[in-house]
């Protein structure tokens, strides 16, 4: 079989198998496109005979879906900032050594996300009140999903850490450069790649949280896309069309950042700095 | 009292709180009210309402979850973040007020000339009632019946003036308009694990003698016996183990179903999405003259007993009381009031409905009420589950609910 | 004082301070809840003592109680299988991905990136469609099914207790794919590829390769994938509550599920903390599964 048939064997195998992967998603802007009785059509038909465009307008216009998708947005920031600035360092000190601190350290972050945010929201919310931090619900949500994604975080970059080599840090500071200097000019722009990825991946999260903004911030103004999402997924109020419009409203902007930003995260995972 | 009598009570109540309050207005009371309402529901817009009055008061709302109400409620107020007045599912009612959550508002009530208990339909009042004393409002309600679509009745050769009557008639008629080539189940309801397959059981096994007390007589075995026939012979879609009420409705609405057991909530999506004539029933009963139950939901208010403005908050209820007579016309939801007449909407089939609803709700009982309803209400869910999907008959889960149901009792 | 100031700016206080701050800030933030959790389930707890720690202790009362009702070990099993499957489903199918696009093609790279899609998707979205796919007469899942001539009759992927935690795990591998996907091609590509060609000299075929070299090497990342794989699908909640609320009749309850439901829709919180303590017990054994597998990093 010569290369270039193969390539295009593989190409072809490779744009079915993305077919299947997408499906789902492919149904979440179709079914978004069809009127109330069509959705419950039997069979589905894959292409709506009417498209209902004006949905997007209409539910944009009445669910207010730019304000939330702004505080998503400001939530995410926020938390992907935090995180960054406390778990670099935490993950870096965790690729340098190897003893058994490490080891309990590491066990201890991995342990620290093992529930559900559904069963940790209580004793947060608790907790939250009696400091007086639910008077900024905003700020509240943001550390409460910092501290969730965290371990997952430094997981990540610890391994970008690893694949920096030792001893490009040791001869910095043989040339007389404090740990402080070496860390910042020298370790922390070699795996840079790594860490920028991991936030996208740890933004791209956030921004979907729900479970923490639903219970902690009660002003609709400031509430995420994701309770605005759940505000009209109650009892008599599936309006499945609806729901699938916000949906992809919801999810067209990550997907449209990732898009462009995807060759870049591919590659920082893959070119080694991340392993 | 006739309408414009209340309507003038109510008139009179507003108008006497704004002028005790204009004094006052340099510093307004705020009270918070918390409910599920959507911007097309009550709470919101009677509220907006209430501000424009100027009362000297300002209400602040949130919307919240269904799901979530009772959660919310209690983190809050147990960590003294509760708002001051509450919407609460009637059957978890018994819950807050049992603990003293909600304020005693029994002597507010018999000073009150716009609340009169003697107003209301005796289910929704029991359910705000703990130990003999008023813990709450009734805010609306509704009940179960038997949509029917008449088109499909005619199709089959059946009389569309004639509904089904009796189980064995429902399970019959059922049989009778099941046609899988088209895609058209008999019938749809909801036999969801939640709240709303107790709703939707509780009044079949209240029709057979039985009664969460008492799950498992003979009448109420007998019933959960039809509820899985209708399963087993496909009479109606098994995703029906899966589907809220809403949601199987709306296989109604789009012709896969020719009959619909769901409440009063539906009437202006159906009105607006099918396409079909239709009509509704009394449930059908053990047998022709078996004595009537019916389902019993929706909202009460009540106010919490930490809320700092009691008077106000009970001042906004009031409010609230007043405006009643708009419930149907303005927002689809039925006063828990007998003695308000509701004018009819100028639409027919919407009028039509209305009266079997007003019938069945004369039937209607609440659940419990029980401080642990939500417990009951799982063991009932699970009996229901466990005989439909087959995995016990309906004997065996009713038992096993009965143990459970009577452990919780104590 | 200056010692000190020196010794963050130079040496063993630069590390500390580097891991205690996000350390305290983690503790604080989520094992304080935790702890929080596990004194719950030794007490008597109801809806209105949740603001205060001081409530009748009753040793181990909830466990036992917990123990004795019949659905306790199905829905532990439930657990167990949704975990095994999950991971098995996702890991295989993100392994298989990894490598054929390791194998390099023109476009390779561009539809890599594709797949990691369903991270991106929030988790209530991706409820939501599947429940909409898997649904029993208006799924499009059945409905290709039956085009295909794969089944007969609908099959009632959300209602038919021999289907229902089958339903959630379609979701969750579908989930999980771009996570495994794209990990383990990042420890693919850090393979120096001269061994490979060591290895072809010596005439080992393409399965010996893979046995040899691949997954040798991959040993770290694996041990990673698996312990963050058990953590996310034990967290896995939105799918649960989306498609089938762990019913029929528990057939599809998990532990997560069941503990937020005993919380939150029974109000019985000590229930809800118990089950949640079983389950710390069992990602302990994933944390120490994935430490051991550091041991075996070769640093860069």
């Amino acid at each position: 079989m010569s290369i270039a048939l193969r390539d295009k064997l593989m190409l072809m195998v490779a744009v079915l198998l993305a077919a299947v992967y997408l499906f789902p998603l492919y149904w979440m802007y179709v079914t978004a496109l069809k009127t109330g009785s069509a959705m419950f059509a039997s069979p589905p038909s894959f292409w709506p005979s009417d498209p209902q465009w004006s949905i997007y307008g209409s539910v944009w216009e009445s669910r207010n879906v730019g304000r939330y998708l702004w505080n998503s947005f400001v939530i995410a920031s926020g938390a992907v900032s935090l995180i960054v600035i406390l778990g670099t360092g935490c993950a870096y000190v965790l690729a340098r050594y190897r003893n058994a601190w490490v080891d309990v350290g590491l066990f201890l972050i991995l342990m620290l996300q093992v529930l559900p945010a559904s069963l940790m929201i209580t004793p947060i919310f608790v907790g939250f009140s009696q400091l007086g931090l639910l008077d900024y619900p905003r700020v509240a949500v943001i550390l409460a999903i910092a501290a969730k994604s965290m371990p997952f975080f430094v997981v990540l970059v610890r391994a970008a850490f690893m694949s920096v080599p030792m001893e490009l840090e040791e001869a910095a500071l043989v040339d007389g450069n404090s740990r402080f200097g070496a860390f910042f000019h020298i370790v922390l722009p070699l795996a840079r790649n790594g860490i920028l990825v991991s936030a996208i991946l740890i933004f791209m999260q956030a921004f979907g949280e729900f479970v923490y903004s639903k219970s902690m911030i009660q002003a609709i103004e400031y509430q995420p896309a994701s309770v605005g999402l759940n505000s009209f997924m109650g009892p008599n109020t599936n309006e499945w069309n609806n729901i699938m419009a916000y949906a992809a409203m919801y999810v067209t902007p990550i997907l449209a950042i990732f898009v462009l930003l995807q060759r870049r995260i591919v590659s920082g995972l893959t070119s080694g700095a991340l392993k | 009292m006739g309408i414009r009598k209340l309507a003038l009570v109510g008139a009179l109540a507003v108008a006497s709180m704004s002028a005790f309050y204009v004094s006052a207005r340099a510093e307004d009371v705020k009270i918070t009210v918390w409910s599920l309402d959507r911007d097309i529901q009550p709470a919101p817009n009677l509220i907006k309402d209430f501000n424009n009055l100027k009362t000297g008061i300002t209400v602040e709302y949130r919307q919240i979850q269904f799901d979530d109400v009772v959660s919310e409620a209690m983190r809050a107020y147990s960590t003294g973040q509760a708002p001051d007045i509450i919407a609460v599912d009637n059957p978890e009612h018994a819950l807050f007020s049992s603990r003293g959550a909600f304020l005693d508002l029994t002597d507010m009530i018999s000073q009150s000339s716009v609340v009169k208990p003697a107003n209301y339909y005796p289910g929704p009042l029991k359910s705000v009632m703990w130990k003999d004393r008023y813990f709450g409002i009734p805010k609306a309600t509704n009940t179960i019946a038997l949509y029917y679509n008449k088109d499909m009745f005619k199709a089959k050769g059946l009389d569309p003036a004639k509904p089904p009557q009796t189980w064995a008639e429902l399970v019959d008629t059922a049989r009778k308009l099941t046609d899988p080539a088209k895609n058209v189940y008999g019938i749809t309801f909801s036999a969801k694990a939640n709240e709303e397959g107790t709703f939707q059981f509780l009044p079949w096994a209240q029709m057979g003698g039985g009664g969460y007390d008492k799950i498992n007589t003979p009448g109420a075995v007998k019933a959960l016996q039809t509820w899985k026939t209708i399963i087993d012979e496909k009479l109606a879609s098994r995703d029906t183990l899966t589907r809220s009420q809403w949601d199987s409705t709306g296989t109604f609405n789009s012709g896969n179903a020719a009959m619909a057991i769901s409440g009063p909530w539906e009437l202006d999506r159906m009105v607006k999405e099918a396409k079909f004539d239709w009509g509704v029933a009394l449930l059908p009963l053990p047998e022709a003259d078996a004595k009537r139950s019916s389902a019993m939901g929706d909202f009460n208010w009540a106010i919490f007993a930490n809320s700092k403005h009691p008077k106000e908050a009970f001042k906004v209820l009031e409010y609230f009381v007043s405006q009643d007579s708009r419930m149907f016309k303005d927002f689809g939801q039925l006063p828990a009031r007998s003695d308000l007449a509701i004018p009819p909407t100028g639409q027919p089939l919407k009028d039509a409905a209305l009266k079997v609803f007003q019938e069945q709700l004369k039937f209607a009982q609440p659940r419990g009420p029980h401080p642990a309803w939500p417990k009951i209400s799982k063991a009932i869910q699970d009996a229901i589950q466990a005989a439909l999907s087959g995995q016990m008959s309906a004997q065996e889960a009713l038992d096993q609910a009965d143990k459970k149901i009577k452990a919780v009792l104590g | 004082m200056r010692r000190l100031l020196l010794s963050i700016r130079d040496g063993r206080g630069f590390d500390i301070g580097l891991v205690s701050v996000p350390l305290i800030f983690l503790f604080a933030m989520a094992g304080l809840p935790l702890i929080y959790n596990i004194v719950m389930s030794f007490q008597e707890v109801d809806m209105f003592s949740l603001g205060t720690f001081a409530r009748p202790f009753v040793g181990f009362k909830n466990y036992i109680t917990l123990f004795s009702q019949p659905e306790t070990w199905p829905i532990l099993g439930n657990t167990a299988i949704f975990v095994v499957a999950s991971i098995a489903g996702q890991f295989t199918i993100g392994f298989a991905l990894a490598l054929f696009f390791w194998t390099g093609f023109p476009g390779s790279s561009w539809l890599r990136g594709l797949f990691l899609v369903s991270w991106v998707m929030p988790g209530l979205v991706v409820g939501a469609i599947w429940n909409w796919i898997l649904s029993g007469d208006f799924g499009v899942l059945n409905f290709l099914l039956k085009e295909s001539g794969l089944v007969a009759a609908n099959i009632f992927w959300r209602s038919d207790p021999n289907f229902s935690l089958w339903a959630v795990v379609i979701a969750n591998i579908w989930l999980g794919i771009s996570f495994n996907m794209i990990l383990l091609s990042v420890g693919l590509s850090a393979i120096p590829q001269d061994l490979y060609e060591a290895a072809e000299l010596d005439g080992a075929n393409v399965v010996q390769r893979f046995y040899t070299i691949t997954l040798p090497m991959m040993r770290s990342s694996i041990g990673a994938l698996v312990a963050l794989g058990l953590i996310f699908t034990l967290q896995q909640f939105d799918l649960f509550a989306a498609i089938t609320a762990g019913g029929p009749n528990n057939s599809s309850n998990v532990a997560q599920y069941w503990a937020w439901d005993l919380s939150f829709r029974q109000y019985d919180f000590a229930q809800g903390a118990t089950i949640s303590v079983i389950m710390i017990v069992f990602v302990m054994f994933a944390s120490v599964v994935y430490v051991r597998s550091t041991r075996h990093e070769v640093r860069g």
